[in-house]
């Protein structure tokens, strides 16, 4: 039987088709039912689409003003989430005035009960144009539905057209209330259609090469867009625009110059990828830029499309050549280590076989909150025999993943990081990182460090209270430990 | 000490002051009686980077203060996640929040296939002691009615024995987390508390004060030996030791029983004047005596409510407690230097706001300003009770945002801040150190161990805020630098 009906989940049998053993011998379709609705008091480690939306894809834009339409409360949690730094470089060389102005300032109409039973649109166009004067530096406003406002039908397209018109800005709005769609995936979904849509075609860049891409579903999580940037710049290849890392708001308008769209994270920004494909004939290339193989491979082939072999073949030795004796090191160290990796989406297919071909490790579960099935067939062929994977598992499942398959070390969010210390097991960050970035070969060995960090932390062997026993102290010894009078 | 007497206004702290009021009527001396300034947000549509949060956060930190309690938001997924997200970075703890995971077909259908569903779930599965039912701005909009859906939901288990469950109308369009919280309280007593036999109890409401603030109230409470009922108690929940069990559920704190039983006691004591409503209840429903606030943060106001107790107790100051704020006088005294004519930011929640800007007060500091994204009179009025002992004008911004402060301060420069991890991006614009206190502090260790209240507490407060000065302002060698 492939699929496995957890312990803790014999009150909700729905949990069964969700848990996947990998055989090989199974047939291809055999993986977990996924991007499904989850099972009402399950207690999910998901999120909404207002949160996959704006917590994911636009909140990385550096110069951008974000206005959620929402009561106060998720104005006040899409603040200071995530962790994706921005420069103040613009592309024509201009800097932005202010730093990291996409993590300091969030924006909201905190409506109120008058507004839900009369409408909030009145409130929302004020509200944009205030905010617009207090910030007449940002280059764009994108605006944000969440449920009530979204329930209660407030028209935010209208408003953002009018409020657009009258402050001759773009004016961005994004229709994904938090109960759209099953997880967060939603949201990735609607902020790629509604970006494309409504900005892809509309600029033209500074200037255009002959090597430019667009580097999609890169956020720059802890910098791990600046570390793709310097092996690109390294090989001559330009990034014309990132979708989204550090990405300002025009570069997203000028994506149909580009010669090629490198895919980095497949679940949240395949559309827009797609979409390019469609409307202006851009090819696109998945890419896989985590652990040693797979960025080795993919800085390759790279340099085979725009002709640049050996200096992806330098980019590659340049780091190599001082990483991998550190890796070996590392690996000495975390051989045979078992480990439990729990991400959004993608990097369950990114990490299983770096952390066992590179570290020895031994990677016993994988689990998403919200990957659909062409990310589980990945996954699926990545893992070991034997190796569960679980689609949005929820807390106890998480409990009993760690007592049945005892991780050495859990790779997860924050919500499920304390769970795993108090089970006395160590758990790094993998959404937005400890000592990032994670990506490329200084990432991965990141990476390494901060989970041999973990799992040598000393206070693992000092978790029972062990009486000591008074050392009788002779005469000779006393003597010597006051020292010569 | 006098008995509430439902009046919004009207606690002990007011009517011992009475004497002091120019207008020498209480119900008249509102807004006469300490003079602070109010200066208006620049903004009136916008807020940008609130100082307050919804409801539903409120309301589930009491319910994690209740051993073997799940709390429910029904709402979609993201309320309980960004909930959780918060409090787990705050806390450093594993928090389960339970969700309906309302999507479109739900919504437009109503909910009541959701709460049902989750409701079942929650109870087969993790069989809690109580479910905490909290609503969202979703579903209030939508008007799902949950008293009856969970009236249904019982008479589907006939002869079950099903925990208490409790639903909690915690619209996030309205109100703030502070609000949440209040009402978190009353509906769990509203629907709870029986009187039967007197228990020489006090009842402490906690109001959204750290695990280590509830410790420090406890100590006091086991120093004057008065036996309590905290509402609720996260101080085992939220800042748990590492032990060999993991616990799905709160594995320590206010037991339903106590709950239940919280209508026999002497008195109850809402330690956050804005989560005074479940005493007042108490106090029109069963007759049991209720005290509000303030806060015991600092000197005065830790008086009051040791006083209060030893009113109720019948009992003297005792002496480790007198040695304790003899300590406490003797630490400011000796602050006193670094401390004195500092000026001072504050914001966060109202009690501990007022609370700390009395306490600054005390020590010679100068409230300059104070912030809170909350609408409250009794904010206000308790910062007229604190302008009456500080040497200048507090400027007093109720209902604003972190912007506003920032700008305030940019104009009116102050000396330290003093707040959650919001404002980090202030204090390093403006270039001031910034003392964390208060909901959420996500960028600093040990949120959940920073005690303000009592005179212990108190202490520390002092050294580190007058640290905070020294290390700013003076030389290496302790002398100020011009």
């Amino acid at each position: 039987m492939p699929f496995d009906l957890f312990e803790v989940d014999k009150e909700i049998p729905e949990r069964k088709k969700h848990i996947y053993i990998k055989d090989s011998k199974d047939p291809k379709e055999h993986i977990p039912a996924c991007n499904t609705t989850t099972v009402p008091g399950c207690m999910t480690e998901r999120g909404c689409a207002f949160a996959g939306a704006k917590g994911v894809i636009t909140g990385a834009i550096k110069d951008a003003l974000h206005v959620v339409h929402s009561p106060v409360g998720c104005t006040a949690y899409a603040y200071g989430t995530k962790r994706y730094p921005t420069t103040p470089d613009m592309p024509n060389g201009d800097k932005f005035p202010i730093d990291n102005f996409n993590l300091k300032y969030i924006t909201g109409t905190d409506i109120r009960e008058s507004d839900v039973v009369f409408g909030g649109m009145d409130k929302l166009k004020k509200c944009i144009l205030e905010a617009n004067k207090e910030f007449p530096e940002a280059n764009a406003i994108y605006t944000y539905a969440t449920c009530t406002t979204g329930l209660i039908g407030d028209d935010i397209d209208a408003v953002s057209r009018e409020v657009a018109e009258e402050i001759g800005k773009d004016v961005i709005a994004i229709n994904a209330p938090g109960f759209a769609g099953p997880s967060q995936s939603k949201g990735h979904q609607v902020a790629n259609d509604v970006l494309f849509e409504s900005l892809v075609g509309t600029k033209e860049p500074p200037r255009t090469t002959e090597y430019d891409v667009n580097l999609i579903g890169e956020y720059n999580i802890d910098g791990d867009l600046w570390v793709l940037r310097e092996y690109f710049d390294e090989m001559g290849i330009n990034i014309l625009s990132t979708f989204s890392g550090d990405c300002c708001h025009d570069e997203i308008g000028w994506m149909h110059r580009a010669k090629l769209s490198l895919v980095r994270c497949q679940r949240s920004s395949n559309y827009i990828a797609k979409l390019l494909k469609e409307r202006y004939d851009i090819p696109y290339i998945k890419v896989d830029f985590f652990g040693i193989r797979y960025p080795t491979e993919n800085l390759k082939a790279l340099g085979e499309y725009f002709g640049k072999e050996e200096e992806a073949e330098k980019v590659i030795e340049s780091r190599m050549k001082w990483i991998r004796p550190e890796l070996d090191k590392l690996k000495e160290k975390l051989q045979g280590k078992k480990v439990w990796v729990f991400s959004g989406g993608p990097k369950n297919w990114h990490l299983p076989e770096p952390l066992e071909e590179e570290l020895g490790m031994d990677v016993v579960a994988v689990s998403t909150m919200f990957e659909h099935e062409d990310g589980y067939e990945k996954i699926k062929e990545r893992v070991g025999e034997n190796t569960v994977i679980i689609d949005d598992p929820n807390s106890l499942e998480a409990e009993e993943i760690i007592e049945k398959y005892k991780p050495d070390i859990v790779l997860s969010g924050v919500k499920e990081k304390y769970l795993a210390h108090k089970m006395g097991v160590p758990c790094i960050l993998i959404h937005s990182y400890e000592n990032g970035p994670y990506i490329g070969f200084e990432g991965f060995l990141n990476l390494a460090k901060d989970m041999y960090a973990a799992i040598y932390n000393p206070v693992w062997k000092l978790m029972e209270f062990e009486q000591e026993i008074e050392e009788e102290i002779s005469a000779e010894n006393h003597a010597r430990r006051r020292g010569p009078s | 000490m006098n008995e509430d007497k439902l009046l919004p206004n009207e606690d002990y702290s007011k009517c011992q002051e009475l004497t002091n009021c120019d207008s020498g009527s209480h119900t008249n001396c509102k807004g006469s009686c300490g003079e602070i300034s109010i200066p208006k947000s620049k903004k009136h549509f916008a807020v940008i980077n609130p100082s307050k949060m919804c409801q539903p956060m409120g309301a589930v930190q009491v319910l994690l203060g209740i051993e073997g309690a799940m709390p429910l938001i029904h709402g979609s997924q993201g309320c309980s996640t960004y909930l959780r997200f918060q409090m787990c970075r705050h806390f450093r703890e594993p928090v389960n929040i339970s969700s309906t995971s309302m999507s479109e077909s739900t919504v437009v259908y109503g909910g009541e296939e959701n709460l049902l569903k989750a409701l079942d779930t929650i109870w087969r599965e993790y069989k809690p002691k109580l479910i905490g039912v909290t609503s969202s701005c979703l579903t209030e909009t939508i008007g799902d009615d949950m008293g009856l859906i969970i009236r249904k939901f019982r008479s589907k288990h006939p002869d079950e024995e099903l925990p208490p469950i409790i639903p909690i109308s915690t619209p996030s369009y309205s109100g703030s987390h502070v609000d949440g919280y209040d009402k978190a309280v009353k509906s769990l007593l509203e629907n709870m508390a029986v009187q039967n036999q007197t228990n020489s109890k006090i009842n402490i409401i906690t109001g959204n004060i750290s695990p280590a603030d509830i410790r420090e109230i406890k100590e006091i409470l086991e120093i004057m030996k008065c036996s309590s009922i905290i509402l609720t108690d996260n101080s085992e929940s939220l800042d748990a030791p590492h032990t060999d069990s993991v616990s799905f559920l709160p594995p320590a704190g206010t037991k339903v029983n106590e709950i239940i039983d919280s209508a026999n006691s002497k008195a109850t004591i809402s330690l956050c004047k804005h989560a005074n409503s479940g005493a007042k209840f108490l106090k029109k429903r069963f007759d049991v005596k209720s005290i509000s606030g303030p806060l015991p943060v600092g000197l005065k106001n830790t008086d009051k409510f040791i006083s209060a107790i030893c009113k109720i107790q019948n009992c003297d100051l005792p002496e480790k407690l007198e040695k304790d704020r003899g300590r406490l006088i003797d630490t400011i005294i000796d602050a006193h230097p670094y401390n004195y004519q500092r000026k001072v930011a504050i914001y966060g929640d109202p009690d501990v706001v007022s609370g700390l800007a009395g306490f600054t007060a005390e020590l010679g500091m100068i409230p300059t300003v104070v912030c809170t994204g909350a609408e409250s009179n009794r904010f206000m009025d308790d910062m007229k009770e604190v302008a009456k002992e500080s040497p200048t004008k507090p400027s007093v911004m109720e209902g604003c945002d972190l912007y506003d402060l920032q700008n305030y301060i940019k104009d009116n420069p102050v000396d330290l801040l003093i707040g959650n991890s919001y404002g980090a991006r202030i204090a390093n614009e403006e270039n001031i150190p910034l003392f964390r206190v208060g909901f959420p502090i996500y960028d600093r260790m040990g949120a959940q161990r920073i005690p303000i209240v009592g005179y212990s507490a108190g202490i520390s407060l002092v050294d580190t805020l007058a640290n905070m000065i020294l290390e700013k302002y003076y030389d290496a060698s302790g002398w100020e630098i011009e």
